[in-house]
């Protein structure tokens, strides 16, 4: 080969390395943009007052004063909207019968579409339901509410052999001529005053509950659940998992029982997750009965079996890290193993142990399979600390799941879905970052 | 003063007869207490296998082994139900392959450029994304591949299939047309090798080109009628795996030392030649460790599968179709649970925990081979 084919495979060589690790760079980034920039979206929004007026009357926050106010004004606003359709009513009864039956069924679309932008028509009677209550308390879903108002979906199948495509009709044509026709423009361009969106800054998303299944409020009983899990899982692997890693580097004489004992450790962390849910289920649910059905304490024991293998292999990496020479020390101004192993071993390889700890924190908090059949359920209270012992907890990463597939109206609340895996992917970059800092500063430490 | 401290440690130190016995006894206890609760991992291990195989049993009793390995009749709740599971452990399997294929290559590339050619400043920017790829958590991957990828494939597969065909395939051409045309000039007189070789290097590309041009009109075609499907979890898949792969095969990398690298360098290879040539095969058992953890990763995994891969229990035709909806064993147990929790004790029950069992199963044999090849690298490095 001539040298500078080989030169130029060389660089080749190096450069579909660096193109690897850029793409490595461009996924982390795809993926999350865009978790942060719609995330984000849960938190910072236009709210409409039909939120302040939720707020007001749910969760008890709030200037009542300033929101009489503003309620006067937009009902100033809607009020040509309801008697237009008054009118209509009135009108619709004239009308001949092909054509009434047609813009009935029209109607009532109309008038549904209508309740959930603005909220119920005064003087209709008190529903049930939260979501039937309030309007739109997102200034972005009332566009698209607006839209459904104006327009009607249809489908176009004129071209044979063709999936149909979408087109969107306006119902002004549909109603042209009857008294409902100027509504429909007045509606599109006073729905600034009849809803009145201000930016506001929703922090309480964190601290808030939700309420009618997520379509207000926050998410703060899947976020102390999942405060909940990972504590608890800590709980109890963090010893376990320390005490095994001083036996295996520090007792532990290299045979066939250690040889045994690292092998299941490697086994265990191979083992899939979805299987330790299944695990927790026949084990500690069906057979110890920690309790009687999902709970915190039953998805913390399966969360601390899962992370136990990391644990293990960080503090046993961070106390072989330790100079030989701080052991010999304490070992000859005469102090016992256990004491060297208390004073000298463990403060020396704590900032090791610690970054092994805060990263399994995170996986702790993100793993969902475990917890499916242990301690998760879609819908809950916070729980007190005594609770845990025997209810299951609502918890961020079930959640996600739950809202993203299940949950009735999974395209309304896509800010609620992105706010939560935001809040989720925020608390797990927090740990790590946690990690690195520390492990930075051993780095340093060692070098200095 | 110093006499009787002194005198205090001694006394400490010599011990009667009684004392000693006691001292012994207390550090035994505290060792076996020790040892008690490193066997905890031991324990979790074998009450996972007896307790997963306790309840999977009765469904191998009930329906025996042929057809849940045979069949690809996965009826459940019908009535008669069918518990053919083959379809489910090929959808496993295709997106394992699928992830493997993302993940191997690109992750052994960014392995050995990590540990042999970015300097050590780039390095450390490298690390902390490989981390929080890992770090992020797979509900998250799973909404990601759920609510943004599967719209943007569904809608643009075909532009985004022909982006990654030529980004991938026109730099291999160009490539592969130097190294060939350099070969087919090898045996001629040198006087008129550059002409030769711009001609041949010219055909070779304007081939590939033409070739690319082709397959890409092919793939703009295609329409993909459903962005739940393989392709979307075995990319994602790939993704997730990819730190576990690079990391172990970075590892390897460094393992092998730097006699062999100078070595190489001192006979005048560059260092692709080292590389590939010296570093990679002697790296490899330990790379094909770090494979074999991918695809475990992949296989073993939940939510992104359960989100997004279709939850069809079909074996795509042809096999190799990754555009179709698929049903893996991870997503049918975290799936099927909620519904058969009720008949506890039924066959519908315990075909979960065939399941789960098939999954413990396989990842104790890739994790019993891939310790074996770590051992035998990690003791060639060592001897020699």
């Amino acid at each position: 080969m001539e040298l500078s084919t080989r030169k130029t495979l060389d660089r080749a060589f190096s450069g579909t390395g660096m193109f690897s690790i850029c793409l490595m760079t461009a996924s982390l980034l795809v993926i999350l943009l865009p978790v942060f920039a719609k995330g984000i979206k849960a938190f910072v929004f236009r709210e409409t007052i039909e939120n302040r007026k939720m707020i007001l009357e749910q969760f008890h926050r709030g200037d009542s004063a300033a929101l009489d106010i503003e309620w006067e004004s937009a009902r100033t606003a809607r009020q040509p909207v309801y008697d237009a359709m008054q009118a209509f009513r009135i009108e619709l009864d004239t009308l001949e019968g092909s054509r009434r039956r047609e813009l009935r069924s029209s109607f009532r679309e109309v008038e549904s579409a209508l309740q959930s932008l603005l909220g119920p028509e005064p003087g209709s009677t008190l529903s049930p339901l939260l979501r039937n209550r309030y309007g739109q308390t997102r200034w972005d879903r009332a566009q698209v509410k607006l839209q459904q108002v104006l327009f009607r979906e249809a489908w176009d199948y004129s071209r044979p052999g063709e999936a149909g495509t979408r087109q969107w009709i306006p119902r002004k044509q549909t109603f042209a001529g009857t008294r409902l026709e100027p509504m429909f423009d007045h509606l599109e361009t006073k729905l600034d005053s009849m809803l009145q969106p201000r930016w506001t800054f929703y922090w309480r998303f964190l601290s808030d509950d939700s309420r009618d299944s997520h379509l207000f409020g926050g998410i703060w009983p899947e976020v102390l659940g999942t405060l909940y899990l990972t504590i608890g899982a800590m709980l109890f692997a963090v010893p376990m998992g320390v005490i095994a890693a001083i036996y295996l580097t520090e007792y532990a004489r290299p045979g066939r029982v250690v040889q045994i004992l690292r092998t299941c450790i490697s086994t265990l962390a191979g083992v899939p997750s979805i299987v330790f849910g299944l695990f927790g289920l026949a084990f500690f649910i069906n057979t110890l009965q920690v309790s009687s059905s999902k709970s915190v304490l039953a998805g913390s024991m399966t969360l601390a079996l899962l992370i136990l293998p990391t644990i293990i292999r960080a503090s046993e990496e961070a106390i072989l890290a330790v100079p030989r020479t701080y052991k010999e020390a304490a070992l000859s101004l005469g102090s016992g193993t256990w004491n060297m192993i208390l004073t000298v071993l463990l403060p020396a390889a704590l900032p090791g142990i610690l970054t092994g700890i805060v990263i399994s924190m995170g996986r702790a908090a993100g793993e969902t399979a475990p917890i499916i059949f242990t301690a998760a359920v879609s819908v809950g209270k916070p729980l007190t600390l005594l609770q845990t012992l025997t209810q299951p907890t609502p918890a961020l990463p079930w959640n996600i799941y739950n809202l993203a597939t299940e949950h009735a109206a999974v395209e309304e609340i896509r800010h609620v879905q992105f706010g939560m895996v935001l809040t989720l992917v925020v608390m797990v970059l927090i740990l790590n970052a946690t990690a690195i800092a520390i492990r930075a500063r051993i780095a340093r430490r060692m070098k200095g | 003063m110093t006499q009787s401290r002194i005198l205090n440690v001694s006394r400490d130190l010599i011990l009667s007869r009684r004392a000693s016995q006691l001292q012994r006894l207390s550090s035994l206890l505290g060792r076996s207490f020790l040892f008690m609760v490193t066997s905890v991992s031991v324990l979790a291990v074998i009450f996972i296998i007896v307790f997963i195989a306790r309840d999977a049993y009765p469904f191998f009793q009930i329906r025996g082994f042929r057809e849940f390995f045979t069949s690809t009749n996965w009826f459940p709740s019908a009535d008669p139900p069918e518990f053919g599971a083959l379809a489910i452990i090929t959808g496993s399997a295709l997106v394992a392959l699928g992830a493997a294929m993302v993940a191997v290559p690109l992750g052994v590339l960014a392995a050995v450029c990590l540990s042999d050619v970015l300097p050590f400043s780039l390095r450390q920017v490298a690390k902390p994304v490989i981390e929080i790829l890992a770090a992020i958590p797979s509900v998250a991957y799973g909404f990601f591949a759920l609510v943004i990828f599967a719209p943007a494939l569904q809608e643009h597969g075909g532009i985004i299939l022909t982006v990654c065909l030529w980004m991938l395939a026109l730099p291999a051409a160009l490539l592969a047309a130097t190294v060939i045309s350099d070969m087919v000039v090898a045996g001629i007189p040198p006087s008129r090798r550059p002409v030769m070789r711009g001609i041949c290097w010219l055909t070779l590309v304007g081939g590939a080109v033409f070739a690319l041009v082709q397959g890409s009109g092919h793939l703009l075609d295609l329409t993909i009628s459903s962005g739940t499907n393989a392709l979307n979890v075995s990319i994602i898949l790939g993704i997730m795996a990819l730190p576990t792969v690079v990391s172990v095969s970075e590892d390897a990398l460094q393992a092998v030392g730097r006699d062999l690298r100078e070595g190489s360098y001192a006979l005048g290879a560059t260092r692709a030649e080292t590389l590939v040539k010296t570093i990679i095969p002697a790296a490899a058992s330990g790379i094909a460790a770090a494979s074999i953890l991918g695809i475990m990763r992949a296989v073993g995994e939940t939510m992104v599968v359960w989100m997004a891969s279709g939850n069809a229990a079909q074996i795509p035709t042809p096999w190799y179709n990754l555009l179709q909806p698929v049903r893996t064993l991870t997503a049918t147990i975290a799936g099927d649970m909620g519904e058969a929790d009720h008949v506890l004790g039924s066959a519908r029950y315990h075909v979960l925990f065939a399941m789960a069992l098939s999954l413990l199963l396989f990842s104790f044999g890739s994790n019993l081979v891939s310790e074996h090849i770590g051992r035998k690298f990690r003791s060639r490095q060592a001897g020699g």
